[in-house]
C-alpha cells in the first residue's frame, strides 16, 4: 500500500508540472462543450428561435403573394426581405443574391399565381358539379409558378422545412378558393342557402409529450444534450496525455528502473489509474459546472443534473475507468508517443462518431447502429442520457456501468498480457 | 541459503526477437563477494544483455541464474531488494527533483520517514549535489545527471551493485568522484558489477575481469593475470584489442 500511495505521489507531481498536459485535460474541454453546447443549441430550439432570413419577390401582388407572405411571417420560421427598392423587379436579383451568398433562400411568386389557382378552381367546380362541356380540365390549365432559389450550402433539411411550408399555404389557399367557388355554385343553384365556414374548426390537435419518467422536471435542451455527451468525449482525450506517460517513461529508461525495484504492475499501474481516474471525476465535475453556472452567461439554460447524483458519479467514475483502462492498453501497446498520440485521438474520435456523440445512433444506417453498440462511449452516452433527459436512476444506468467496467478490466488484462509477452521477448 | 558467491550465471543463453545470431550463447561466471568485476567487451558482445538478465528486466530463453543464493527464477522479488542498477541511461523522471526522485526511489525500497531523507542528504552531500537537490533534473548537466543516476541505485545500500558504464560521457571530476564512490561502497562489503569501454579505469578498479564477445566469455581473471596472460603486453588494452580484434564493431 506504501508503495501505491508513493507511486501516487509521484504521478500526481509529474501531472502537475505537465502544463501542457493539464490545459489538454481541463482547458480545451471546457471550451469544447461550449463551443459544441453553442453551435448545436440551434438544433434544439423551439423553432420560432431559430429564424432563417429569405429574400421574397412577390410578382403576384395578388392573395397568394400575400396569403405567402403572411403564412411565413406568422409561423416563425423565417424573416422575410425585400430586394433592393433600386434594383430591377426581375426575378434574376433574387437570384444573384442568393448565387451572391446574401441570402441563403430566395422566393419569387411569379405573376399572375393567384389568378391562375382561382382558374383552376372554378374550372374544377364547373366541370364536377354542373358536368360543363366546353370547361378546360383543371389539369390542363397553367399552373401557379413559385419559384425557390437556394444556396447550394444549405442543409436540405431547410430546404424542407420553407417547402413544406409554402405547400401548406397554397393548399390553404387552393381549398379556400375551391370552397369559395363551390359556395358561390351553390348560392346560384339554391339560392338562399349559404355553406358555413368551416375555417378554424380545428379536427385534430397535436400534442408534444416527451416520453420519459413521468417524475422527470428535466425539459431537454441543448445543454443538457452536449455537456453530458462532450464530457464523455473530453473524459476520453485523457488517453492522450496517459499513453505519452507511459511510452515516456518507457523510452526515458524509468520505465526500466521501476522494473528494477520492489513493486509490481499493480503499483506502477493501479498508480497512473487512480491519479488519472481522479483527474476524470474532476474533468466531470468541471463540465457539469460550466454547464451549471457558465451556460446561463452565455444565454443557455442551465445544466439540470436532476434527482439522481450517484447515478450520475457512478456514471462518471466507470466511464473514467474505461477512458484511463484504454490509455493504458495504448500506452502499453504503443512503440512511440507519435504512435500513441495518433492512434489515441483517432480512434477516440472514431468510438465518439460511432458513439452517436455528432449523429444521433438512430438516424444511422443499421450497419452502423450495431457498430455502435460496441463502443464504450456510446454506454457512456446511453447511461447519462437515461439520467440528463430521461431522469432515470441507479436502476436505468448499471447496465452501461457494468459495460464500462468490463471494458475497463477487459482493456487492463489485454495491457497486462501484452506487457508480459514482450518482458520475454 | 547464503553462500560466498554473490552471482553464479550457469549457461544463459538469450536469442532476441527476430534474430537468429544469440546475444548470449553459454554465458557462465562466478563472482565471489566483495568483489568489484569487470565485464568487459566491445559494442554488440553481450554486457548489457547480460547485466539486464541479471537484474531481472530481460529473460533468459536458457541457462540459471543465483544472486547472493537466491534463485533468480523463483526469487526475483527478495532479489530486487538486494541488488542495486545504475543504467546506462538516465533513468530518472526529468521533471521531478533530484530528492522528489530519490524520496520516490527510497519509498519502493520500503525506506521512508526520517531514515529516507538522513539518507538522501548523506547521498547527495557524498556527490556534491545538495545544494541542487531541490532542482528539477532536467536542468542538471550530464556529470550531475550520471552522479543523481548512481545515488538511485545505491540509496537502498544494496549488497550487489551492478553499473552498465556508468561513467560513460561525463567530466574528469564526476567520474573521480563517481570511482571513488564506488571503491568506498565495496570496501564497505558491496559486491560490484560493472561494465566499461574505458579500459584504463577497469583496470585499476576491477579486482576481476571477464572480457566477453559475440556472446560468449573469451577471458577471465584478475587485471594483473591476463596482462601477463600474454607476453609482449603491458595493459588492459593491448589484451583487450588482442582477444577482441581491431575490426570496428556496431551494436
Amino acid at each position: 500500500m506504501y508503495r501505491l500511495l508513493a507511486s501516487i505521489r509521484k504521478e500526481l507531481i509529474l501531472l502537475a508540472r505537465d502544463w501542457a498536459g493539464l490545459s489538454l485535460l481541463f482547458v480545451m474541454p471546457v471550451f469544447l462543450i461550449i463551443v459544441m453546447t453553442l453551435i448545436q443549441d440551434i438544433t434544439f430550439r423551439k423553432i420560432d428561435e431559430a429564424r432563417l432570413t429569405v429574400i421574397f419577390m412577390d410578382l403576384d401582388q395578388d392573395t397568394l403573394g400575400t396569403s405567402i407572405r403572411r403564412g411565413l411571417q406568422e409561423n416563425g420560421f423565417f424573416d422575410l426581405a425585400a430586394p433592393p427598392e433600386s434594383g430591377s423587379r426581375e426575378e434574376n436579383v433574387v437570384r444573384q443574391l442568393v448565387a451572391d451568398g446574401e441570402y441563403q433562400i430566395g422566393l419569387v411568386i411569379r405573376q399572375g399565381a393567384s389568378e391562375r389557382i382561382r382558374e383552376r378552381g372554378y374550372a374544377f367546380v364547373r366541370r364536377t358539379m354542373l358536368g360543363e362541356e366546353g370547361v378546360s380540365d383543371s389539369t390542363s390549365l397553367q399552373q401557379a409558378e413559385i419559384i425557390l432559389y437556394f444556396d447550394p450550402v444549405i442543409k436540405k433539411s431547410f430546404r424542407e422545412s420553407i417547402r413544406t411550408a409554402l405547400e401548406v399555404f397554397t393548399t390553404r389557399l387552393e381549398s379556400r378558393i375551391l370552397y369559395s367557388a363551390l359556395s358561390e355554385e351553390m348560392e346560384r343553384l339554391m339560392p338562399g342557402m349559404t355553406m358555413p365556414d368551416p375555417a378554424g374548426s380545428g379536427a385534430i390537435s397535436i400534442e408534444e409529450i416527451y416520453a420519459t419518467n413521468p417524475e422527470n422536471e428535466i425539459v431537454p435542451n441543448s445543454v443538457q444534450h452536449n455537456v453530458p455527451a462532450w464530457t464523455i468525449f473530453a473524459m476520453f482525450f485523457i488517453v492522450i496525455p496517459l499513453t505519452g506517460n507511459l511510452v515516456k517513461e518507457r523510452e526515458s529508461g524509468t520505465g526500466i528502473r521501476l522494473k528494477m525495484m520492489p513493486g509490481n504492475y499493480l503499483h506502477v499501474m493501479g498508480s497512473k489509474v487512480t491519479v488519472y481516474l481522479l483527474v476524470c471525476v474532476l474533468q466531470m465535475v468541471l463540465m457539469f459546472m460550466v454547464g451549471i453556472f457558465l451556460m446561463p452567461f452565455l444565454g443557455m439554460p442551465a445544466l439540470n443534473l436532476g434527482a439522481h447524483l450517484p447515478a450520475i458519479l457512478l456514471m462518471g467514475l466507470t466511464i473514467g475507468m474505461a477512458a484511463t483502462g484504454y490509455g493504458v492498453l495504448i500506452g502499453t501497446v504503443a512503440t512511440t508517443h507519435e504512435q500513441a498520440a495518433t492512434f489515441g485521438s483517432v480512434s477516440v474520435i472514431i468510438l465518439a462518431a460511432l458513439g452517436g456523440l455528432w449523429v444521433p445512433v438512430f438516424m444511422m444506417p443499421k450497419l452502423m447502429q450495431s457498430v455502435s453498440d460496441i463502443s464504450p462511449l456510446h454506454w457512456g452516452l446511453e447511461g447519462f442520457y437515461r439520467i440528463f433527459l430521461h431522469g432515470e436512476g441507479l436502476s436505468g444506468i448499471w447496465t452501461y456501468a457494468l459495460l464500462l467496467s468490463l471494458f475497463f478490466v477487459a482493456s487492463m488484462t489485454i495491457g497486462y498480457v501484452y506487457n508480459q509477452i514482450r518482458n520475454t521477448r | 541459503m547464503k553462500s560466498h558467491t554473490a552471482i553464479g550465471i550457469q549457461d544463459l543463453v538469450k536469442y532476441y526477437k527476430g534474430s537468429d545470431t544469440p546475444a548470449l550463447n553459454g554465458v557462465s561466471l562466478e563472482v565471489p563477494e566483495g568483489e568489484i568485476f569487470g565485464l568487459l567487451g566491445p559494442n554488440g558482445a553481450g554486457k548489457t544483455t547480460t547485466i539486464s538478465i541479471l537484474c531481472g528486466i530481460l529473460s533468459p530463453n536458457r541457462g540459471s541464474v543465483n544472486i547472493l543464493g537466491f534463485d533468480q527464477s523463483r526469487n526475483m522479488q527478495e532479489i530486487r531488494h538486494v541488488i542495486g542498477v545504475v543504467p546506462q541511461d538516465i533513468a530518472l523522471y526529468s521533471t521531478l527533483t533530484a530528492r522528489e526522485n530519490l524520496k520516490f526511489i527510497g519509498n519502493m525500497y520500503g525506506i521512508r520517514g526520517k531514515k529516507l531523507n538522513d539518507r538522501i542528504d548523506e547521498c547527495l552531500d557524498l556527490m556534491g549535489l545538495e545544494k541542487s537537490a531541490d532542482r528539477q533534473v532536467k536542468t542538471y548537466s550530464g556529470g550531475m545527471k550520471r552522479r543523481i543516476n548512481l545515488i538511485a541505485g545505491i540509496l537502498h545500500r544494496p549488497k550487489v551493485l551492478f553499473l552498465d558504464e556508468p561513467t560513460v560521457g561525463i567530466d574528469v571530476q564526476s567520474r573521480a568522484v563517481i570511482i571513488d564512490y564506488l571503491k568506498q561502497i565495496n570496501q564497505e562489503g558491496a559486491t560490484i558489477v560493472y561494465t566499461s569501454h574505458m579500459m584504463q579505469e577497469a583496470e585499476k578498479l576491477c579486482s576481476s575481469i571477464a572480457i566477453i564477445d559475440y556472446g560468449k566469455i573469451i577471458a577471465q581473471g584478475r587485471p594483473a593475470e591476463l596482462i601477463g596472460s600474454k607476453a609482449g603486453y603491458t595493459d588492459l588494452e593491448n589484451i583487450f584489442l588482442h582477444l577482441t580484434g581491431r575490426h570496428l564493431r556496431d551494436n
